[in-house]
């Protein structure tokens, strides 16, 4: 099988499955969506106190559990890390911040784009705009620096988080919160979204394929290699849509399902996770797959991505169908400034390539 | 030799801009790739040429002090290429 054909396939399955998810009970528009699955996990853990998007995804759980039994077993579980962890928490903080004033990581973004969601399409021009210009930064010679190998243990923070995950979710203890009402409330069945999570985990280990890499790549160093894992997933979900969710199909920018209409935050939302995704190196569901096969910074991102749902719920800063909230949007504003004043401070403008210049990793 | 490409990688994707654009100064073929699936579990960015060049390549690799990670030397992609490469180009 060529390479093309593997990434097509792997994008295809991630659409059907997030098209599946959505008839067996996840939120329209919802079968997959990482930033607003951490976010549930965030609510479920009482981190946040929104109580509709409150539950222990077990997607999540799947995810993580599915990549790093794969990476074991083809020997890829290295457990690396070091290149400035607390650059890359920071990152994802406002990776998730830019998320939910957009309302949804860039995979729901292509969902809600095969739903006939036209606001997805701002978002999709925005998060296209955010990575045009953190290449320009990569261009210049940004770099987070070099992860090297570490402590063997640190590997087992994400496969134990998920193990953890699962066990809270079956043992429903007192003070883990389910939402009653709300997106949190429409969950897929358990096994059900565990297997469909544990399957894209292996998968997408497999293949690598990253939302931020499709698009970054294709303007980089022209190679459309991971972009064709995206038409992929639009193209799945589509026809799964129009199949078997044809009664939320809906075309336009009103009345979207866990949308808002307000062009500008769509955008800008989405600009602000296309540039913290291409400085980190990846999507928030790139991130998850790397931090389940032992990259420790890729660890520290998703706590960032995390911890940055639980202050947008707490701060209100996350958007509603309402629209975005005037805090939100200040806080996008605050993510840009803080974002490329790291994009800044991390080229190596001293360094250049050229005769008698000693190139730093 | 020449049924062989070399793949260079690189520790960030900035050297891998640097190699390419030194390397196309001095003419030589070269093609930035995402870093073939069997070599790395990652997604950087890689760099294609002829192994024909690399004699050349490893001076202008010294002379720029371009910052490289490790070399590959491999087969030629010779699988015949699959229905679906062949429908695209066809396009």
């Amino acid at each position: 099988m060529t390479a093309r054909l593997k990434i097509i396939l792997s994008g295809l399955m991630v659409g059907q499955l997030g098209s599946l998810l959505v008839l067996f009970g996840n939120p329209v528009n919802m079968g997959v969506c990482v930033a607003c699955f951490y976010r549930d996990i965030a609510g479920g853990l009482g981190l946040h106190q929104a109580g509709v998007v409150q539950y222990l995804r077990p997607e999540i759980a799947g995810f993580i559990l599915g990549a790093f039994l794969i990476s074991r077993m083809k020997g890829e579980f290295r457990v690396r890390g070091g290149s400035s962890p607390i650059l890359r928490f920071v990152l994802g903080f406002f990776l998730m911040i830019g998320a939910l004033v957009f309302l949804g990581c860039p995979l729901r973004m292509i969902l809600r784009l095969a739903n006939g969601d036209l606001n997805a399409l701002v978002g999709l021009f925005g998060y296209i705009a955010g990575i045009y210009v953190g290449i320009q930064f990569i261009r210049k010679g940004f770099s987070l620096g070099r992860s090297v190998k570490q402590k063997t243990a640190s590997g087992y923070t994400m496969p134990l988080f998920a193990i953890a995950l699962l066990a809270l979710l079956f043992a429903r203890p007192a003070f883990i919160y389910f939402s009653t009402e709300g997106p949190g409330a429409a969950t897929a069945p358990v096994w059900i979204a565990l297997g469909a999570g544990l399957l894209i985990g292996g998968v997408l280990q497999r293949t690598r394929l990253c939302t931020a890499g499709g698009f970054r790549d294709a303007i980089l160093i022209k190679d459309y290699h991971f972009l064709w894992g995206l038409v992929g997933i639009f193209i799945a979900s589509l026809i799964g849509n129009v199949t078997y969710n044809l009664e939320f199909f809906n075309l336009g920018f009103e009345g979207q399902a866990i949308a808002h209409t307000s062009h500008l935050w769509n955008f800008l939302g989405m600009t602000l996770v296309g540039l913290t995704a291409v400085l980190l190196g990846g999507c928030p569901l790139r991130q998850t797959i790397l931090a389940s096969e032992g990259d420790t910074d890729a660890i520290i991102t998703v706590v960032g991505m995390i911890a940055g749902a639980a202050f947008a719920h707490n701060f209100g800063l996350a958007s509603s169908p309402a629209g975005p909230t005037f805090n939100g949007q200040i806080a996008v504003m605050i993510g840009f400034a803080v974002t490329i004043a790291i994009a800044l401070s991390a080229v190596r403008s001293e360094v250049t390539i050229g005769k008698g210049v000693r190139s730093r990793g | 030799m020449e049924k062989t490409v070399c793949i260079m990688t690189f520790h960030a994707t900035y050297h891998a801009l640097g190699f390419e654009k030194v390397l196309k100064e001095q003419n030589i073929d070269v093609k930035l790739i995402p870093v073939p699936r069997d070599l790395s579990s990652s997604c950087g960015s890689a760099a294609r040429f002829r192994c024909q060049d690399l004699s050349s390549v490893k001076a202008l690799v010294d002379e720029y002090c371009i910052e490289v990670d490790e070399l590959y030397e491999r087969e030629e992609e010779t699988d015949r290429p699959g229905l679906l490469d062949r429908i695209l180009r066809k396009k």
